[in-house]
């Protein structure tokens, strides 16, 4: 067995303790996680991103354009001061205009825009199976769309559309803790699988 | 040492993963729609068309998105497509070069031939916009720290008009962005090998034809195995997934029996 299969054989039993209660083995592992993942982004965004981006390009090749977000990042420093704490609003400012100016027309297309367009579907148009799958996408959709009406009171027709909403609700949240629960199954099971191919070696 | 009612059912569920597993066997699976037009796709590619797949998941989720990735890695190797690997979460990055490399070396894939991984960038939303521009200027060196312009496989691969599409390997929502600002925007065809938990945030994307194809979960990867004719991980682990789905149903079914009838001695 290699050292690397041993230590990660001996951190998932340590994880696995928590499932008796809270104790250091679990806290000394998960503090490692923690550590070990920090150090490894700030070592691939230095080497991905600062170094490949902006420094190299910047002073190897004389790309002088990249003077200006250097500075522009460099001013982000500022907020650690409460005297120089003004110098990061600028940056921000160029961050939240062109982040909302990218991500507001795209965001309104592909979630609202082209969802509404593939829900507005001819009702009867292809089989008998189809045509009840688009009635029940058609119900849902009002139904679900009156429980968030919130102008007037849920009584009578908009009482009973509201609360049907509700169970098309209740279906989606099932459906998506049914999948949760396999995921998270499947993540159990791949470490089983690990511990008893390559940690303890009795399948193979 | 005190034991309570939710260790037992720890307890429980280690029991019945660790006999399944050791028993082995596959379950028979007949794969889903989705798996075939997933299956579909990729075996529609040319041999030589460039497919971008980006590793867009954290470490914790490699037991489930592991086995996924290596069907699809594995049938496109098979197929001669080639691949550009990058990774949206720095986490992703490591995984997906070894991922890209040892499925590669199966197939005598070459390294710059064959397959490239040009790595992490963050910002995923501008990441995803500055390769629709240029992807050489977004990366350019490799994960590797090879110049792009010395890799044989990327001459002539620009922008996403060179790519034949994207296929996004996620645990968590990024996949998103790629439907939002690459096929949007640039047209790019996106599919998805997501974790399970992930499918229902993705089933709409599908329907409404913004993403392609989707294949979710370990039982996804199990059906996709079972499309290319390859054994792997997803298939191993489908016997001890169903037991542990079994057990956590005679579970709940035994917690709401309890729950009725404490209720009725209570009334009385």
């Amino acid at each position: 067995m290699d050292f690397g299969t041993l230590i990660a054989g001996i951190l998932t039993l340590a994880i696995f303790t928590f499932l008796y209660r809270d104790n250091p083995i679990y806290r000394a592992a998960e503090s490692l996680l923690i550590g070990v993942s920090i150090g490894y982004v700030l070592v691939i965004t230095w080497t991905n991103t600062l170094m490949d981006l902006l420094f190299h390009p910047l002073f190897r090749r004389g790309d002088w354009p990249l003077v200006i977000p250097l500075l522009l990042g460099a001013m982000m420093f500022g907020r650690f001061y409460r005297r120089t704490g003004w110098l990061s609003r600028f940056p921000m400012a160029v961050l939240i205009g062109s982040g909302a100016g990218v991500a507001i027309p795209a965001m309104l297309d592909a979630r609202t825009l082209r969802q509404i367009s593939a829900t507005v579907t001819p009702l009867f148009a292809g089989s008998a199976w189809a045509d009840v799958s688009t009635i029940i996408v058609l119900a849902g959709v009002i139904t679900t769309l009156s429980y968030f009406y919130f102008s007037r009171e849920h009584r009578g027709a908009l009482g009973f559309s509201s609360k049907t909403g509700t169970y098309f609700l209740m279906l989606f949240f099932g459906t998506t803790f049914g999948y949760t629960v396999m995921s998270r199954m499947s993540t159990f099971i791949g470490r089983v699988e690990f511990l008893l191919t390559d940690f303890l070696r009795l399948t193979g | 040492m005190k034991i309570e009612s939710r260790h037992l059912a720890f307890i429980g569920l280690a029991v019945v993963v660790v006999i399944a597993m050791l028993v082995g066997g596959r379950p028979d699976l007949t794969p889903s729609a989705d798996s075939v037009r997933m299956h579909e796709y990729i075996a529609s590619l040319a041999p030589g068309s460039v497919v971008m797949v980006s590793f867009d998941h954290e470490a914790s989720s490699l037991p489930e998105i592991g086995p996924l990735a290596k069907a699809f890695l594995r049938h496109a190797f098979s197929r001669g497509v080639k691949l550009v690997g990058v990774s949206l979460l720095a986490e992703g990055t490591g995984i997906g070069y070894r991922l890209m490399e040892e499925t590669g070396r199966e197939y005598d894939c070459e390294y710059g031939k064959d397959f490239v991984f040009l790595g992490f960038k963050p910002q995923w939303v501008a990441a995803i916009v500055a390769m629709g521009e240029s992807i050489s200027k977004t990366y350019p060196e490799d994960y590797l720290g090879n110049t792009y312009q010395d890799i044989p496989m990327l001459a002539g691969v620009v922008n996403y008009s060179d790519v034949a599409g994207v296929v996004s390997i996620a645990d968590g929502s990024l996949t998103t962005h790629w439907m939002e600002y690459g096929h949007a925007r640039y047209g790019i065809t996106v599919s998805a090998f997501v974790a399970a938990a992930m499918v229902t945030t993705y089933d709409p994307y599908l329907a409404s034809g913004q993403m392609h194809a989707m294949v979710g979960g370990l039982r996804g990867a199990a059906e996709y195995e079972s499309l290319i004719g390859v054994g792997g991980s997803g298939g191993r682990a489908m016997l001890a997934q169903t037991v542990a789905h079994l057990y956590v149903i005679v579970l709940i079914i035994l917690g709401n029996v309890v729950y009725f009838r404490s209720r009725h001695t209570g009334r009385k």
